[in-house]
């Protein structure tokens, strides 16, 4: 193999945004070095200003008519990008929140987001690897930064309390995941790609072999615990309510939404034969995740717990686009996470800025704050009606798209659950508007009644300014005019080779 | 034409929320202007073409098979007006010194634009788009602008309408589903292929979503509760036009897109209707609040439209119409009414109130208007109601014989209900908790002698009701239905 081959083969500008992202990374950790506390500020915007332009560069990989990089090992097809930009972009809105939150509570700015951007590198890494070492370097890449995340807030208890749930439970859950792949490694004789695994099973096997489904189940449970599907979503409420609020809200939406990207690329890719067995895992998955989720979320106190069932939910709504498995399916998927990413993130920004007022986080304290903070009232009531799918917000579009695309597929069950289980949903997302809108002046709690007026012009706070607005106006707005998002999430999915064969494939054994 | 009754008060909406001040004139000029455009498209409109008028027609979200398709058509245009009128109604009636008012205001311009939309829509999926907007501004004003139990009350409304809105939604994508087609534009011949059964599914799901909205006994019972817990004017909004999006969703949707089912569910839902009529009646005259007897009136009169939308004959949906328009304008008054009483006595419970119609000390405008409401409601000759009334009877009787007899008995109990209603408060000697009451203004007296007015001129001139609907109905039921053809025979 001479170099040109070799340089053809490697085809490294596919990774350009993933290496912006870790050029920044580098320049914050020097930075924090030399300049120490002094400059953590604006470190964090040149955070901000690097995710920008690697999401530029995302943007030109668009259509990259060579997708397929480091000698099969990754691809950057149009999948891969859209998932990296999902979760570019929840860090950047991640770090616009955390700024003064971080500053308050007197933990260092700088080592956060070196942190959060090495776990966006593992989860963009993740987003894009075709490969079974990538795969799984750039899920632990993903998995220790979220440990040490949750983590951060060291003097507090409750945040120690999570590290550890969060270590101990995704500690296993990895192991569990590496043995599923290693089987998936022996199954096929020692292949790594998937293409090149699924094509030795195939080889190897004519029937199906009882090791593929262990090796299933096995690979499932790991993803699973990424996505927080029930019954393995033990971890999440205690993680949620522990963690650094931005944390969550970068759990919620970036690591979520690779953890999807696994999900379609190793089971679409690596186990076409077992098809059935996995969507019907996954079809129990969706189920249990939006009763579950719904239903608990009724009896919680703490809005980030709340707000953690909910998106426990709301990943049993997207897991309906896997299950269909149709072109309509997996665009609507998309669709689903970036209206996610929009709303979710802006419900995240308007609870963090609210317990930076008030240091509290439990739904009752809400109550009355539509006299004292309007627009924070206006912004939170959007997203969260926006999360139950009241029209015409963004999220009615997503949930009537999965909808739609399931309908069409023939998952009448699995719609008609989704439908009643987000008629659940609207009653506790409403109980939280109807706290801050409904009650009278007379019935304000505490804490609202001592709520410091609004200033802007606080250090750090411009810029979670910026990111509710951003939340609030892509949550009203996304909705209305999402034709552009349309035609991403369906370009995305028809321009995928990999999508495009099973999807073809299924069309043929009907 | 059509989206500026959409974007005016969705505009005037944003534009009372932000305004610092004269919030009430500003929503006031927004719903004159809403009517003002409303006379301007009823005097554009053909009456000679059965088909949809205005229509706008856009493309919104290809992926969702969603397009922007307004219309409006004979069945729907009395019932715009309507929504036009009763905004503007509620509005002027609202307490000047209301609470929030900006926030009020707007939601009250909200609704009115929901509304609108819901009866333009000619899209599946853009009318449950306009459906489920009507929501969370209604909620709003029940649970901040009510009475006592305003949270439990808004909440039951909450959760019966979600639910009813998922069901319609479940049937519009079965429709559009098994029908085969990639988009939710209203199409009636998208139905038509399907098997019968098929079709009972749908129609089954789609009644049982606009039974709940109607409402229909036994999915009623959030009725009583958001109106008694309701203010005035939303109370007026609630009775006179909200209700009629069941009604206009059971003829636009049911009938028009299952004609063939809708024959072979007809005898069953004439049934319904009678249980509803009865029920409603006999519930109203065991109460002792006037406004929940109205609103109990109001799950009786529904009933009637049921009725008449089940003998389906081009005279009968004609009545169904009136009875729309009729309800719309009585029960608004008569809740306007009630809302005076309550407001100058701090009661609507009839064994307190006695003599109300003292001409010198007690209410003698209101009390007359009240007697003349109740008339109306009654089916007293001379005004729509009874008009509405006698003509779903006399409609529905060749069909339904027995189903009608039945539901006359409803109109008996509802005199039976008014009558007790007006012997105790209004009749006989001014009561002592009811003394020294307050002077009503003029103010108060407005609204209810405007639509009493109408209830007196459309009474004496139904026409001018029917004039706008009849062709469209004609040419929806061009072909004698089943049901009449073995009947004659």
């Amino acid at each position: 193999m001479d170099f040109n081959n070799l340089v053809t083969q490697l085809n490294a500008g596919t990774i350009l945004p993933e290496g912006i992202v870790l050029i920044t990374l580098l320049g914050i950790l020097v930075g924090d070095l030399i300049f120490g506390r002094s400059i953590a500020r604006n470190l964090s915007y040149f955070a901000v200003g690097g995710l920008v332009c690697s999401l530029v560069a995302l943007i030109l990989q668009w259509d990259n008519p060579q997708p397929v990089s480091f000698i099969g090992a990754y691809s950057s097809d149009p999948l891969s990008v859209v998932f990296r930009a999902i979760v570019v972009l929840s860090a950047a809105v991640t770090i616009l929140m955390s700024i003064s939150y971080v500053e308050q509570t007197g933990t260092a700015l700088a080592e956060f987001v070196a942190i959060l951007l090495t776990a966006t590198l593992g989860g963009m890494f993740l987003s894009g690897s075709t490969e079974l070492v990538m795969i799984f370097v750039s899920l632990e890449t993903l998995s220790i930064s979220s440990y040490l995340m949750t983590g951060y807030m060291k003097r507090d208890p409750r945040s120690n309390e999570a590290a550890l749930k969060y270590l101990l439970i995704g500690a296993s859950s990895s192991a569990v995941f590496l043995y599923g792949i290693s089987l998936l490694y022996g199954l096929s004789g020692g292949e790594t790609t998937l293409e090149a695994i699924a094509r030795g099973i195939a080889g190897a096997s004519g029937s199906l072999s009882l090791g593929l489904v262990v090796s299933l189940v096995f690979t499932i449970a790991g993803i699973a615990f990424k996505i927080s599907a029930v019954p393995f979503h033990q971890w999440t409420p205690d993680v949620y309510e522990g963690s650094p609020t931005p944390v969550v809200a970068f759990l919620s939406v970036g690591s979520k939404a690779a953890g999807f990207a696994l999900a379609i690329r190793l089971l679409v890719t690596a186990f076409p034969q077992v098809i059935e067995q996995w969507h019907f895992v996954f079809t129990a998955l969706a189920i249990l995740s939006m009763v579950l989720g719904n239903v608990v979320a009724l009896a919680q106190t703490s809005m980030k717990r709340m707000l953690g069932y909910s998106s426990i939910a709301q990943a049993g709504f997207v897991m309906i686009g896997m299950v269909i498995g149709t072109e309509t399916g997996y665009a609507s998927m998309v669709f689903y996470l970036f209206v996610y990413l929009f709303m979710n993130l802006g419900a995240f920004a308007c609870v963090i800025l609210f317990t930076l007022r008030t240091g509290t986080d439990r739904i009752s304290d809400y109550s009355g704050l539509y006299q004292k903070d309007p627009f924070l009232t206006l912004s939170l009531s959007i997203c969260l009606l926006s999360l139950g799918g009241i029209p015409p917000l963004a999220g009615f579009f997503g949930k009537i798209y999965i909808f739609w695309a399931g309908w069409k597929a023939g998952a009448y069950g699995l719609v008609l659950l989704a439908l009643v289980t987000s008629v659940v949903s609207i009653y506790y997302y409403l109980r939280v508007v109807k706290m801050m809108v409904v009650k009278e002046p007379n019935e304000m709690s505490d804490v609202v009644k001592n709520y410091p007026a609004t200033n802007w012009n606080l250090p750090g706070m411009r810029s979670l300014q910026v990111a509710t607005l951003a939340g609030l106006i892509a949550t009203s707005l996304a909705g209305i005019l999402s034709n552009p998002l349309f035609t991403i999430a369906n370009d995305s999915v028809s321009n995928t080779p990999m999508l495009q064969a099973s999807v073809q494939r299924q069309v043929a054994v009907k | 034409m059509l989206s500026i009754l959409l974007v005016v008060p969705a505009v005037g909406a944003i534009l009372a929320a932000c305004w610092p001040s004269h919030t009430r004139t500003i929503a006031s000029t927004i719903a004159l202007a809403v009517i003002g455009w409303t006379v301007f498209l009823l005097t554009q409109f053909d009456l000679s073409n059965p088909a949809m008028q205005f229509a706008e027609n856009f493309t919104w979200i290809d992926a969702l098979g969603l397009s922007y398709r307004l219309g409006v058509d004979g069945l729907s245009l009395p019932l715009v007006a309507l929504n036009s009128l009763l905004t503007w109604v509620a509005i002027y009636s609202s307490n000047e010194q209301i609470e929030r008012p900006r926030l009020y205001y707007s939601l009250i311009l909200l609704l009115n634009a929901a509304v609108s939309g819901v009866f333009l829509a000619q899209d599946l999926l853009l009318f449950f788009i306009a459906y489920e907007l009507e929501l969370i501004p209604l909620y709003l004003l029940i649970a901040i602008w009510g009475g006592q139990k305003r949270a439990y009350a808004a909440t039951k409304f909450l959760i019966y309408t979600a639910l009813s809105g998922a069901l319609i939604l479940a049937a519009f994508l079965g429709l559009a589903w098994l029908g085969g087609s990639n988009s939710f534009i209203y199409n009636p011949a998208l139905a038509h292929a399907l098997p019968v059964s098929q079709q009972l599914l749908l129609l089954g799901t789609l009644l049982l979503g606009f039974g709940i909205k109607m409402p229909l006994f036994p999915f009623h019972t959030w009725l009583p509760d958001a109106h008694v817990e309701a203010s005035t004017p939303i109370s007026v909004l609630l009775a006179g036009v909200l209700l009629k999006l069941a009604t206009y969703g059971i003829l636009r949707f049911c009938v028009g897109l299952f004609p063939d089912a809708w024959q072979i569910a007809a005898p069953w839902l004439s049934v319904w209707a009678i249980v509803s009529v009865l029920y409603g009646a006999l519930m109203a005259i065991a109460q002792k609040d006037m406004k929940k007897m109205v609103a109990y009136s109001s799950v009786s009169h529904m009933g009637y439209i049921l009725l008449a939308a089940a003998a389906s004959t081009p005279l009968s949906f004609s009545a169904a119409m009136i009875q729309m328009v009729s309800h719309g304008l009585i029960s608004a008054t008569l809740f306007l009414l009630v809302g005076v009483v309550y407001q100058k006595t701090k009661t609507r419970d009839i064994n307190i109130l006695e003599g109300l119609l003292n001409p010198e000390r007690g209410m003698p405008v209101i009390g007359s208007l009240m007697v003349v409401g109740v008339m109306a409601s009654a089916g007293i000759p001379g005004m729509v109601g009874f008009v509405a009334e006698f003509l779903i009877f006399r409609s529905s009787f060749p069909i339904f014989p027995v189903q009608t007899l039945l539901c006359m008995v409803g109109t008996g109990l509802t005199a039976v209900y008014y009558l007790l209603l007006i012997n105790k408060a209004f009749f006989g000697r001014l009561s002592a908790p009811v003394q020294n009451l307050e002077a009503v203004t003029w103010r108060e007296r407005y609204p209810a002698m405007i639509l009493t007015i109408a209830v007196v001129l459309f009474g004496l001139q139904p026409g001018w009701i029917t004039r706008w609907s009849e062709p469209t109905i004609a040419a929806t039921l061009h072909q004698p239905p089943a049901v009449v053809a073995s009947v004659a025979k």
